[in-house]
């Protein structure tokens, strides 16, 4: 029997794929939650459900306000989705090992198939962005003609969160390898990246210091990961005040 | 009265009679078990061993499986252009309803056979550039008629293959036995 290595990703490491958000270039129009929702095929709750806090988005666009209110100022807003934590606190917690390292292209998976709707990683989630699927939603035709082939449609009773669109991580790498090369920088991007009018979201390999990524956030100088105090190594930057 | 119905079954004839029951329920699970493993109803009896037998390649039909994600069914124009230029096969009563949907242009309703669930993401492409044979996962098709799927293709299928092919490279079998690799 060949056992695979574990991989434990270090405080010192940066993962593989990461994320760059500038804030100040965010409008907060939720062209990105949108995108996702239409890459991923992520359900409409209906109003009832949404009353009761069950809306299922992937990305978010958060918002605060700072002071006392007369004297109230907005903050910039603030794109949240999963930041494919390098030491994640929801995967330890899953009974089922439905929410599992990927060890080869260091993300937080969600694997469908073994959940089985504790809702634990939930519950566990410093950044309050994983959904459940509390019903099975109803999609009217014709709207399952819109359905993205490349994702799994999730039933009723499981979890759900931001993927960093690995399906087209996979189908880049896919392209790369049936041309016998490398995945370029930029070549391919998650849906929400694709859909900001602003570019405020860049994606990229945060391990190869030639990529937009890195560069950016290199060049900005002091970008800010969320709960970084927690030990949870997230993956994604948030650029403000530059 | 159940000690009454006891007491009669146990005779000889008692005996018989719970025999015969107990076969007839097996029978039919069996008969159940059966239809399932059943190839479906297909628009047309085809015949997978006559043209493989004619040394057509499965990727001159399945394009797609060189090439993409899924290996595709031939259009029935593809079908077409040959068996119109067969005199056998352009008069043929077999293959009536190919020519009829040719005629009016509206699609044969082929049933897939080999499927995988909805969660599992499966590419072909990657397979055949690995250098696996159509024959390893569909089965011999120069002995079937109409297509039926040879094996369950459950998970413990796909992973006992992907760790023989991986075997000692480690960053191979990591990318082969990642949870990530097909589902998502």
């Amino acid at each position: 029997m060949i056992k695979v290595e574990e991989i434990k990703m270090s405080a010192e490491e940066t993962g593989k794929w990461g994320m760059l958000i500038d804030q100040d270039l965010c409008t907060g129009c939720q062209a990105c939650v949108a995108a996702c929702a239409m890459e991923n095929n992520i359900s409409f709750v209906g109003e009832e459900d949404a009353g009761y806090g069950r809306t299922m988005h992937w990305i978010r666009i958060e918002r605060f306000w700072e002071g006392e209110y007369p004297e109230v100022k907005m903050t910039p807003n603030q794109p949240m989705m999963c930041q494919q934590c390098g030491a994640a606190p929801c995967e330890p917690v899953c009974p089922a090992f439905a929410t599992v390292h990927s060890q080869a292209e260091q993300l937080n998976l969600q694997v469908y198939n073994r959940c089985v709707g504790t809702r634990y990683c939930a519950n566990n989630c410093p950044y309050q962005v994983r959904s459940f699927n509390w019903r099975d939603y109803e999609r009217p035709e014709p709207l399952p003609n819109q359905l993205n082939p490349d994702v799994t449609v999730r039933r009723r009773g499981v979890m759900e969160k931001c993927t960093f669109c690995i399906q087209r991580i996979h189908k880049a790498q896919d392209k790369a390898k049936s041309e016998g090369r490398e995945v370029a920088d930029g070549e391919f991007t998650t849906a929400c990246a694709q859909a900001c009018p602003a570019n405020a979201i860049t994606f990229g390999r945060v391990d190869d210091p030639e990529s937009l990524v890195s560069q950016l956030a290199k060049k900005h100088g002091h970008g800010v990961k969320h709960h970084e105090e927690l030990g949870t190594l997230p993956s994604v930057t948030y650029l403000k005040g530059g | 009265m159940f000690k009454r119905l006891f007491d009669w079954l146990k005779q000889p004839l008692g005996l018989i009679a719970v025999g015969i029951v107990l076969l007839a329920a097996v029978s039919f699970a069996a008969y159940g078990v059966w239809l399932t493993q059943q190839a479906p109803e297909q628009p047309v009896q085809f015949p997978h061993n006559l043209h493989v037998g004619f040394g057509i390649q499965c990727l001159y039909c399945h394009p797609g499986a060189a090439k993409g994600p899924a290996a595709g069914i031939p259009s029935q124009e593809k079908c077409w252009a040959c068996h119109n230029q067969i005199a056998k096969t352009e008069t043929s009563l077999l293959l009536a309803p190919l020519k009829q949907a040719v005629l009016i242009g509206k699609p044969l309703q082929w049933v897939p056979v080999a499927q995988v669930p909805d969660f599992v993401q499966f590419n072909h492409r990657a397979h055949i550039a690995a250098g696996q044979n159509c024959e390893n996962c569909h089965g011999d098709m120069s002995k079937q008629t109409v297509a039926e799927n040879p094996q369950v293709f459950n998970m413990g299928f796909c992973l006992n293959c992907h760790k023989q092919v991986a075997g000692e490279d480690q960053a191979k079998l990591v990318k082969l036995t990642d949870c990530g690799t097909c589902h998502y």
